[in-house]
């Protein structure tokens, strides 16, 4: 008997999916499904209606999605809570605006730039702080975060202080210049798409797995042979480098920044998101971003009630739905049979399990 | 001379707001200890303490004196009703396994950042986002001469102030039987319900206790800055915050020392640097402690001290 097809009656139903709708069936259907709400769906909201308003929410949702997934990736996925997040995406903001104001150069060379530069203050960051563990490390990523803040405010000969840069251009790529709401909405679009998928297959791998361990047990990790310092070094840099990616698209979307857009309450924004929608749930990630910028944008009809809302709701989501709203073990199981190899059916629809 | 008079103020002016981040850090550390949670709705109760002393003060214009024991009680009520709110519902499971668990810490945390969003736009709506004067009878900034250096009656008092709460908290946490269950909860709560400690009784006086200093501390940066806004809490709650872990999260004569560092080296900074930059002294004084001494000043683990 092949070892490695497991017994039937181990497996529980509900994890095996119908032989006639194979993974491979369901993963096509549901990045179908995905790509068309984003690209179909919003674009076609947003001509409709013709409303800048409505375009201006579907970019910051789309930066948030990014960020609030590379919080996924070092909070969730590796366990390190980092609330300074807010600050990196400030970084990546600032390097995207100067380079872009200052020097003039042109969107595809200050997208990645912003991105290593917040990955290599990451990198600074996280080399002396990795050796703290739990409260403390957070507590760090608090102190470098606001550290990081002073600096962006009071620096005024690089960063122009509390009056913020203005005037910086909007995405351009040889030549083509995303200067209408829908161009620009599509380029920022595509590129937390492709943030979400790099993301995606990290998380959803061996190497996921790697960081899950060091998660629930760092000394046990180690001892199995997992690099944990490395590993935990690696997480926070991809994380660093997403939220500085994340950066530049809001300041060459939004023309104008200031040190204010990236403040304490940003980085707490952010890790609401990520455990709103699930501790360490990519799906979650994205579901809770959307869910924390659409609410307060639903709810301004309610005029100045609504950060009580906000709040209001942040705390019965947190109080009802302890593990988010995709927690992490329905979303993995989720996310393995409709999108993995690893859940795929042989001939006679028993999933094959992971090889 | 060696000491510059004016040096030597600054180092009294920062031991008074060292002493204001000392009360808060007090409450942090007596709530991390008994909890193991941290409570980011700290500094709201700080806001509630000057709001409140403010209601009193235009409302009945009540004499100095019967300010404190009205903002005392206003800080055990709130404590008490935060931890109804943000804190109990999350004890509701009580097996080992959700008690260590991460995401059960973290919603914990994230629920009091929820409710002190909420009860500061709460404030918002009530009394306005500016800043309100404190009627001018009852400012703390008559200067008091002491030799050759002059000091605002307000230090004094915050001094005075301080000195009073952390005795009665010292009387407390040693001498009398309720400190005796706190010290016993913080040090091991299972074990402290085993031996018959109604932990749930103690967790919440502490919280009273930790609120009534916060609030105290409130009121008393309210009456000597002369101005309060919903928002003062933030800047302080994280100053104490800071405090608190570089003093070793569970020691209180750590957090106190701490706050009083912080408070000091804020206050000289000010002298060498513009008023913007001194909040980089905190933060990097904490990420220095931190990654010299992982486990605070006055924590545990020593080793490196």
């Amino acid at each position: 008997m092949d070892v490695n097809v497991p017994d039937a009656r181990l497996m529980p139903d509900t994890l095996a999916p119908p032989a006639a709708f194979s993974g491979r069936g369901r993963r096509f259907a549901w990045t179908l499904l995905l790509l068309a709400v984003a690209f179909g769906a919003v674009p076609a909201a947003i001509v409709g209606t013709g409303s800048s308003y409505l375009a201006q929410i579907a970019i910051t949702t789309m930066i948030f999605v990014i960020l609030s997934a590379s919080l996924n990736h070092v909070t969730g996925t590796a366990g390190l809570l980092s609330i300074g997040h807010a600050a990196f995406y400030g970084i990546g903001a600032y390097a995207a605006a100067l380079l872009s104001t200052r020097l003039g150069l042109p969107f595809v060379v200050t997208l990645p730039a912003a991105g290593l530069i917040a990955a290599l203050f990451g990198f600074l960051v996280a080399l002396p702080t990795m050796r703290l563990v739990s409260i403390y490390f957070a507590v760090a990523t608090l102190g470098i975060g606001e550290m990081i803040y002073v600096v962006l405010l009071n620096w005024v000969d690089v960063t122009r202080g509390p009056m913020g840069i203005r005037g910086i251009p909007p995405i351009s790529l040889f030549g083509w210049q995303a200067d209408t709401l829908l161009s620009r909405y599509l380029a920022v679009a595509v590129i937390a798409v492709a943030c979400v998928w790099v993301l995606h297959r990290l998380t959803h791998s061996y190497y996921g797995n790697a960081l899950r361990a060091l998660r629930e047990d760092d000394q046990c990790a180690d001892s199995m042979g997992i690099n944990v310092e490395r590993l935990k070094i690696e997480s926070f840099v991809v994380a660093t480098f997403f939220a500085g990616i994340a950066g530049a698209l809001l300041a060459h979307t939004s023309a104008y920044i200031a040190p204010d857009n990236f403040r304490f309450m940003e980085s707490i924004l952010i890790l609401a998101m990520v455990v709103v929608g699930g501790l360490g749930s990519l799906p979650g990630a994205v579901v809770g971003a959307l869910f924390m910028i659409v609410l307060p944008e639903a709810l301004r009809d309610i005029g100045d009630y609504r950060m009580i809302a906000v709040g209001a709701t942040m705390f019965l989501s947190i109080l009802l739905l302890p593990k988010g709203m995709l927690a992490e073990g329905t979303a993995l199981g989720f996310v393995r049979r409709s999108f993995s190899r690893g859940w795929a059916t042989i001939a006679g629809g028993t999933p094959v399990g992971w090889k | 001379m060696v000491f510059d008079v004016f040096f030597l103020q600054q180092v009294i002016n920062g031991l008074s707001i060292g002493c204001v981040y000392a009360l808060m850090a007090i409450g942090f550390t007596l709530i991390f200890g008994v909890l193991n949670v941290v409570n980011f709705a700290h500094g709201e109760v700080y806001t509630i303490g000057a709001f409140v002393g403010l209601m009193v003060i235009t409302a009945m214009a009540p004499p100095l004196l019967a300010v404190v024991p009205l903002v005392l009680a206003v800080g055990a009520v709130s404590g008490v009703g935060l931890e109804r709110i943000a804190f109990r519902p999350f004890r509701r499971f009580t097996d080992e396994a959700s008690q260590k668990s991460r995401a059960m810490r973290e919603a914990t945390l994230l629920s009091s950042l929820a409710v002190s969003i909420v009860t500061r736009e709460i404030m918002m709506h009530i009394f306005g986002g500016d800043m309100q004067g404190i009627p001018s009878g009852y400012l703390l900034q008559q200067p008091v001469a002491i030799g050759p250096i002059m000091v605002a009656s307000g230090s004094l008092v915050i001094f005075a102030t301080s000195a009073v709460m952390l005795g009665a908290l010292q009387f407390l946490l040693y001498r009398t039987q309720t400190g005796l269950g706190i010290r016993a909860v913080s040090n091991n709560q299972l074990g402290a319900r085993y031996v018959g400690i109604n932990t749930d009784r103690t967790i919440v006086t502490t919280f009273a206790v930790g609120s009534m200093l916060g609030a105290t501390a409130g009121i008393l940066v309210g009456l000597y800055d002369g101005a309060i806004s919903p928002h003062m809490g933030f800047a302080p709650g994280v100053k104490a915050f800071v405090a608190m872990v570089m003093g070793g999260l569970s020691s209180i004569p750590g957090a106190v020392a701490c706050a009083l560092l912080l408070g000091v080296s804020e206050s000289i900074a000010t002298e060498f640097l513009s008023s913007g930059w001194k909040d980089l002294i905190t933060y990097s004084l904490l990420v220095i402690t931190l990654v010299f001494f992982p486990q605070g000043l006055f924590g545990h683990g020593r080793e490196r001290a």
